[in-house]
Formats: C-alpha cells, structure tokens, sequence
C-alpha cells in the first residue's frame, strides 16, 4: 500500500494527463482502499459488539464459564488486530506505534489468563492414615476431613484411601483430555439444555473411554491390597468423589458428583473413570457454569473406603439446617444405607436431640421407610421394598440416638462450626462416620414473618402443606418432569414439580422460578442448592405431580406452605431479588480484571492533544482511534489525489444543496463527472432512506422561540467559540456523505449542531449496522441536556441502544436486515432535520411532551403506521 | 461473486465433511484435507483462492503450516479456525499474514462472509501486484 501512495504522488505531477489505463489503476486503488476500510468498519463493530456482550457478563445476570472468558477476549484482541492492520494499510507506517500499544494490551490480558497455576503434589494414593486436613490440595477437602476424623478424632471411620489430585492430572494428560473437553466446551451453547446435556453425555464417555495410565492403576491396586490385608481378600469398597477447588465461591455442590457403592475389586479402575467422569454431569457443568467456577480449577479426587453394610444410616446436623436460632441437634436416619437420606428419595425419621447436658430427645417422628438400600452379596446395592411393621419402626434406639448427636456435637467442637455428618451403623450396631462436612444454615422466613398482613382468597389456593426447603414467594408456569427426558423441554421460569428430590433435578434450579416436590428431605442436595440459588423450594406436598396441572400459571409461597392459582401480586411485592451468583466468583474475577483492558474508554476526545496511539491505554481506546482515524484517512485521500471521479460532489436537486458526496466505490450509478451529482445518479442503499426521511415532512422552520431560549443561543455562541459556525472542523461547515452502495458516513452540521450518521445496509444481516451521534447545540446545559434525553427516548422507542454523555448522544442499532435497517435510516433522517434546534423549545416539561407526540406522529405517518406513544398524547 | 476455490483442512472428519458439503452447496469449489502435509501438497497441484486452517491438529502445528503456506503461496489468503481460544496463538496467526482468526462454533453464514472478503481481497492484491501495477512506479 506504500508504494500505492508513491504511485499518486507521482501522479499529482501531472495529473492532466491521465492514461486511461492510469485511471484504470486509480480506480483499483481506491476500491483496494474502500475494501481495507470496510473491513476495518466490520472489525470495529465486531470488537464494541463483543466488549457490550463482555460488559453485560460482568453484570452478571447470566452465567458464563472459563471458555467464554477466554474465546471473547481473543476474539476482541483479533479484531482489534484487525483494525490495526487495515489501518496501516490505509495510511502506511502513519500510525505504527499502535502495534506496540496493541502487543502491551494483549500481554496483559495473557498475564491475566494464564497466571492460573495447578496445586501441587506428587502421591497419586494416600492412605486414610497420612492424611488430615493440611492435605486437602492433594485429596479434596471431603477426603481431608475423613482423614482427620481418622487421624485426630480417632472415630470410627472405615479404613480406606484417596486417589489424589495428582493422579487426576496424571490421567488427564495421559490422555490429553483437558484440551479435548475445553474444545466441546467451546463449542457448545451454554443456554441450550439439549446441546448441553449432549455435551455432557459426550465428555463423561469420552472419559469413561480414556486409558488410566499403568503406573496409576499399580498404584490403586497396591492400596486395595492394603486393605484386604485387613478386611480379607475381595473386601468391598465404596467410592467417593471429593471435589477439589470448589471452596472458594462459598459453594454446597459436594454430593452431587457420583458414587459408587459396593464396588468389588475388579471395578475399581472402571468406577474411578466413571466418579471422574461425574465431574461432568449435566448438574455439576451447569451447576459450575452458574457459579462461576472455573472447569479446569477443579480436580477430582477419589475416597475408597471399606464398605459398611449398613443397618440403619443416615445425616446428622449438629444445628438445625433450617433455622439459624434453633440449635438442636437433628438426625435423618432410615433402614439399611444413608443413600435414601442423602438422595431425598424417601423421607426418613426425624429425631431432635437438645444439645444441652444431658442429651436429651425432645421429638421423634417416625415415618414409613418402604424401601432401604442394602448391599449385594457380589457387588452394588439394591433397593428392597419394606413390608410389615418394621417400616414402621423407628430406625434408631435411644443410645444410638444420644450417641450421633454427641458425636456431631464434638465435631462442631472441633471444627468450630456447625456441621452436617452422614453416618452407618453395621451389622453389630457400631457407628462409622463416613464424612463431614460444614453445615449452611439457611436464615428463617428470610426476613418474612409467616402469616402477616396479606389475605388471600382461599378460593385461590390450590395445594397446601409440605415443609419450606428454600423461602421465598415466586410466580411461575407449573411443570412436571417424570422421567429425565422431561427436563430437556423445562422452559425457562418454570415451576419445577417432581416425585422425588432428586438431585439430577439441581441442572434445571438456574432456568426454575420455584421447586415443588412430593418427597424429599428440606436438608438434601436438592435443598441446598436451591437455597444457595434463591429459588423458593416447597417439598413434601402430597400429590404435587397430580394435583398441580401442567402449564398453569402459580405463585408459590414457600413459606407460607402455600401454592396459588395465577398470579398473587401481594405476595410477590415481598420478594427479594434474586441474587448475583457470578459476583464474587473465580470466573467473575478473571473477566473483571481482563476487562480492565479491554473495556474502559479512556480517549474520549478527538480533537485533544492526547488523542495518539500512545496513550493508548485499552483496546476499546486503539478501538477508537483507529474508526476516527480510518474515517478521516478515507475523507482526506480523495482530497489529495485530484482524482475527479473520487471528489467531492455537490447535489444539485434544482439548485445547488448545501450537500456533498464522496463515492467511495459504488455509490453512484455511474461516472459522475464535473461538481454536482444529481440525486437519480445515487444508488447508495443507506443514503437514500436517510433521504426519504429528511424530506418526508417539511421542516417548519425554527420553532418559536421563547425570549429566554433566543437569549441562552445568543450567550452560549459567545461564550464558547467551539460552537461557532464560522470555526474550521474536520469537515468544515458543511454535510458530506461518503458513501458506496451499501454504506454511507455522513457528518453533518446544522448551525450548532454536529451530528454524524456511520451505517452499513447490504445482504449481510449480521454485518448491517447504524451508529449516530449527535452533539452540540448553543442553548444553555440543560436545555441541551434535555434535547439530548429527548432524542435518546425517541431512539430507543425504535430499538436504538442509546447512552448519553452529557449532552451527546450515542447511539446504534446492529444485525437486522435491509428493509429494518431503511426503517431505521428514515426515522435517523426525519430526526436529523427536525431535532436542530430543539433546545431552543426544551424550557418545560410540556414543550418537551409536545413535541415528542408531534414527531411520534410524524414518524408513525413516515412509516405508514401508527405509533403508541402514551397517554400525554391523547390529552395534548 | 464468482464461484471461487477454498480448501478446508480440519483433523475432525465429521466437522469437514459436513463443511465442504454446505459450502460446496453455497457454489464454492470446495476441497478438504485433514492434516497440514496433505494440504500443502494438495496446494502445490492445485491453485486455491483462500484456505481455512484448523490451527490444531495432530502432525504439523497449525502456525507451522500457516508459515509454510503463506512461504509457497503468498497470494493464498488464510482463515484460521479453532475450538481451542488461544489470544497468543490468535494474534501471531495474525502477524503471520492470516486473513482472520474464527472460532467454533461459527455460523455458516458467517464463515461464507469471511470466505467472500479474504477471496475479494486477494483480488484486489492480484490486481495492484500486476506487473503494471505500483511496483513499476516505485
């Protein structure tokens, strides 16, 4: 391109002598430099459309991961490049500097993205007996704990081993899986459940496939042999995940990945593969996603312990999970193994033991267990259906009672804080712990007292009863999901109705208003989780799934055990807003701090000195300089190549207008030769909607003015040379359009108004853009100010995105198709012609109503139909 | 436009079966390769407008591949894809001449408009680099 420019200046020599082969050249040159800057124009809008997409991300109000983080700041930073690039050709060299500017910015934000180091260690097993809770980067904090209780607390807990955070490594590099899975994960739809769910099926076999390394499974073998040291040959073994990495957010995901129980020795290396691979569940990516934590942070470790074959099991809290000013001890016990407690799929017994010596049980409910989970012989377990009375009998004797809610108070003691502690009981009746962990009470009624000030109707109650899992009131459209399948089709908002609490059912908590379900325990996962998202949970309502029809409308009042027909606004005007859960979060961080050099626009102003490549401070800011740049560079090289084709023609509709075109390639119809251009030779798409507008109805001249308005003109343009018309500005005082057939920039300025219009209108929706400004005025600041919030309204009543600063306005409208984007320039070009000196006429509020009804109507008349605008219409 | 060559190299068969099917639909003439030896051997014999490089596959590195067809065929506008983002690898396919830098997934549409850009502005490269073109000025 620099020998492009050699090639004119030698041009400008003689430039009377043009060969048509010369001319010929000219013209490729041009359209070479028209085809950059469009390019550039695409680059520039892509970047703002990717830095708003990552600014609405940092609010929060949607979940997004890791991927999305680094696959929008790489596509800002590709653009921007981009951007750059076209400008260099554009003006060679002129602008160099931006490439070092653009290669700081980027090494930052690469620092940003990859300071993110792996924990270290170097077992890949560790016996329960060298571990406690120092241990927990290298075993999960859930094996950690287990360690401890073995190793300081000296309880009863089955002898067993961890599978650490380093053998997880091990076998994901061995089979380049973190590479593999962060490509699915790119390429899939967070917001879509059915791709989602296809993902996850797709990463959990794609694991489940992969080979464990030989050293790793010599590893694990030797433990187990360990064990059957003691236990005897072929002892059984249970497996459990113990997550590492997801502390940090405050988070209550343990137990949502898998375990398996009763594993025989010749499925110990298939179960580790499938407990990893439950690190991508469709519940623990989604449940990641909404959470903000980061997919490679979190590194699965693996407990293998001596199974219990239990009699009765089940959790103990050592404060009541339900109401932090209640500190009884609570035990949720039924027959045979925990896994029914812990799954919400049968209600247990409920014992509440004071914590005040002596222990004493201050309530028993004792419930109808019909099913228990027991060991196969072989391996697995088995769910038995509970006949007779012993389904009816209480799961626990008194000392066992006592001796849980001790247990549970002196891990409290411990840990200093409450916990929540899953226990079995064996065949001789001696108590194992299995693990513990911190109990998150839940604040009661949430600030709400039960009961007061609202009636409502009895009529409009549907089902009542069941026990508060997660407060809150929420208003939603019922739906059933039965079997797995169901949840795939859960629209978003909806009220979630299921049987049982299961915690599969924690995927859908992000997109549900409200959870109702017939069984469950208001301590299970299920519970948790909906109360760490805020989604109101009502369980244990009797025949929710038949009695509540699919697709009604219903508010849910968790609280008040309650759920209405329609819409209750009463109860709904108490209800707290949902909380920011990417707040705070590692993902969050990682995107604020990249954002801090990407986003914020530091060169606001063009004409200051400091407008230049190096002060440069984020890629918004080399965003910038490069559009008002390139713009300029396009305007001035027509100017300095004497290319008559290529200069700058006056309108001539009769008379000569106070209009000036450039064409940049295909604007006009054919060669324009001479000073004028007549509007029938135009064929630029945008420029003649804008046309149509500006001439669709007939400017009445400046409105009238009030005394104090003419006087605020007359001070301002004294005051502030600026706005003096007469003043030299980069396009001087007139209006010129550079245009093609598919584009047009035009800069306009009417008296003290500067306005400029950028639009790209062609096939490509995607690529379809408007952006207008619109500055200036001579009024005092607040009339200005005025002006400026009632152009904004206007826009926006048309779909604009507008912000204001200060008096200006900015505002742009992408991705619609031609016919929407002629709309769009029509309404832009009626307000260009008619917003001039509004300031004038903005003193009160009903000028301003006014005005805004006239022109509605006058836009509504433009587009062939009418506008709602309003009751302030009617009336005026 | 005019019905112009791309050549898609991809190490996923799945993903570039599928691909030269809709684009050859989009009347493109449209060959695939899955891995970079193929595809700069398939370069050698045939002429191509504008290739769309997968930058990671097994074999020869993606960046390696883009220097050694941007080495024997300057004019070759190259479009990188990629499902793994990665800002440094992005930004030095850029230095190295790279028309752009997509990430899957892409649309289509998207990936077509890419395609006409690189294709309109490798002839308008052609164009200023013919023997009467600037270079004889200079």
């Amino acid at each position: 391109m620099s020998k492009l420019l050699d090639f004119f200046k030698r041009f400008r020599k003689h430039k009377d002598e043009l060969s048509a082969e010369a001319v010929e050249e000219l013209r490729a040159a041009f359209k070479a430099r028209y085809h950059n800057f469009k390019l550039l124009l695409a680059a520039n809008n892509k970047a703002l459309e990717i830095m708003s997409e990552m600014e609405q991300a940092l609010r929060g109000s949607r979940p997004f991961g890791m991927s999305f983080v680094r696959a929008n700041s790489t596509a800002v930073g590709v653009n921007v490049f981009r951007i750059v690039k076209n400008l260099d050709e554009l003006a060679p060299n002129k602008y160099e500097a931006l490439y070092e500017r653009f290669r700081h910015i980027q090494e930052q934000i690469n620092t940003v993205l990859s300071q993110r180091t792996a924990p270290k260690g170097e077992h890949l097993v560790l016996p329960f007996s060298k571990i406690d809770k120092n241990l927990a980067d290298q075993t999960g904090s859930k094996m950690a704990n287990v360690g401890e209780l073995y190793n300081h607390l000296n309880l009863r807990v089955p002898l067993g081993f961890v599978i650490t955070a380093q053998a997880y490594r091990r076998f994901f590099e061995h089979n380049d899986l973190q590479h593999e899975i962060d490509r699915r994960l790119q390429s899939t739809e967070a917001e879509n459940l059915d791709e989602l769910y296809a993902l996850s099926a797709d990463i959990q076999q794609l694991i489940i496939r992969s080979k464990v390394p030989e050293d790793l499974q010599q590893a694990i073998l030797e433990e187990y042999a360990e064990l059957e040291k003691v236990h005897g040959e072929g002892v059984k073994v249970s497996m459990r995940s113990s997550a590492l990495g997801e502390d940090a957010a405050d988070t209550s995901f343990a137990g949502q990945y898998r375990s398996e129980l009763n594993v025989s020795s010749d499925y110990l290396i298939e179960s580790y593969r499938e407990i990893v691979a439950s690190k991508y569940s469709l519940q623990a990516i989604s449940y990641r996603q909404n959470r903000g934590i980061l997919d490679e942070d979190i590194s699965m470790c693996v407990g293998c312990m001596v199974m219990v074959d239990a009699v009765a099991g089940g959790v103990t809290y050592s404060r009541n999970p339900l109401n932090i000013r209640d500190d009884s001890v609570i035990i949720n016990s039924v027959w045979g193994l925990p896994k029914s407690v812990v799954d919400g799929s049968v209600a247990p017994d409920e014992f509440v033991v004071s914590r005040q010596e002596p222990l004493t049980i201050q309530e028993r409910h004792v419930k109808p267990k019909h099913q228990r989970f027991v060991c196969y012989p072989d391996e697995g377990v088995c769910r038995l259906e509970e006949t007779g009375e012993r389904s009816d009998l209480p799961s626990l004797d008194d000392g066992q009672i006592v001796e849980l809610a001790r247990i549970a108070l002196r891990l409290e003691a411990y840990y200093g804080t409450s916990q929540d502690v899953e226990w079995a009981i064996d065949q001789r009746g001696a108590i194992f712990i299995l693990q513990c962990r911190p109990l998150k009470q839940m604040e009661a009624m949430s600030g709400r007292q039960r009961g007061t000030g609202v009636e409502i109707a009895p009529e409009a109650v549907l089902v009542k009863g069941g026990s508060t899992a997660s407060s809150g009131v929420a208003v939603g459209s019922i739906f059933v999901v039965r079997k797995n399948s169901d949840a795939l089709s859960f629209p978003a908002g909806g009220v979630l109705v299921a049987a049982q609490a299961l915690p599969r059912w924690a995927a859908l908590l992000s997109r549900a208003s409200a959870v109702i379900t017939e069984q469950g325990s208001v301590a299970g996962h299920l519970a948790n989780v909906a109360r760490e998202f805020g989604v109101p949970a009502l369980f244990g309502l009797d025949g929710a799934t038949e009695l509540l029809p699919q697709g009604a409308e219903v508010t849910v009042d968790a609280d008040g055990l309650c759920v209405y027909r329609g819409r209750i606004e009463e109860l709904l005007v108490q209800t707290e807003p949902r909380k920011n859960l990417m707040e705070g979060s590692p993902v969050h961080e990682v995107l604020k701090e990249v954002s801090q050099h990407i986003i914020p626009l530091y060169l606001l102003d063009p004409d200051s000195t400091d407008f230049r490549p190096r002060s440069c401070r984020t890629l918004h800011d080399i965003t910038r300089f490069c559009h008002e740049k390139s713009v300029k560079e396009m305007f001035n090289f027509g100017k300095e190549h004497h290319f008559s084709e290529r200069a700058s023609k006056q309108l001539w509709c009769d008379v000569p207008m106070q209009w000036w075109f450039i064409n940049l390639d295909d604007g006009f119809k054919e060669d324009v030769p001479g000073k004028f251009v007549q509007l029938d030779s135009i064929v630029s798409i945008p420029v003649l909607a804008l046309w149509e507008g500006i001439n669709a109805i007939p400017w009445e001249g400046p409105p009238p003015v009030d005394t104090r308005g003419f006087m605020s003109v007359l001070l301002e343009a004294s005051a502030n040379p600026a706005l003096d018309p007469s003043m030299p500005s980069h396009y001087t005082n007139r209006n010129y359009f550079m245009i093609s057939k598919n584009f047009c920039s035009l800069s306009s300025r009417f008296g003290f108004h500067f306005s400029t219009i950028e639009t790209l209108v062609g096939d490509r929706p995607s690529e379809n853009y408007i952006s207008f400004q619109f500055k200036g005025g001579a009024a005092d600041y607040n009339r200005r100010l005025r002006r400026a919030q009632f152009l904004a309204s206007i826009l926006e009543e048309f779909g604009f995105r507008v912000e204001i600063k200060e008096d200006g306005v900015f505002a742009r409208l992408e991705g619609y198709d031609e016919d929407f984007m002629k709309e769009k320039l029509r309404i832009l070009g009626y307000l260009l012609m008619h917003t001039r000196q509004l300031d004038m006429i903005m003193a009160n509020e009903s000028a301003y109503n006014h005005h805004r009804c006239k022109m509605l109507a006058d836009i509504g008349s433009i587009l062939d139909r009418a506008i709602s605008h309003g009751n302030e219409c009617h009336a005026s | 436009m005019d019905a112009f060559r791309v050549l898609l190299v991809d190490d996923e068969e799945e993903f570039l079966e599928t691909l030269v099917k809709r684009l050859t639909k989009r009347k493109l003439t449209v060959a695939g390769r899955n891995n970079a030896q193929d595809a700069i051997a398939f370069l050698k014999e045939n002429p191509v407008d504008v290739v769309v490089l997968d930058v990671k596959m097994p074999g020869m590195d993606g960046l390696e591949a883009l220097r050694e067809i941007k080495r024997c065929n300057p004019m070759v506008e190259v479009i990188m894809l990629t499902g793994h983002a990665n800002m440094e690898v992005a930004i030095q396919g850029m230095e190295l001449g790279a028309f752009d830098y997509l990430m899957k997934p892409m649309d289509i549409d998207e990936l077509l408009y890419k395609l006409q850009d690189a294709f309109q502005k490798k002839q308008l490269r052609e164009r200023g680099a013919e023997p009467a073109g600037p270079k004889s000025y200079s």
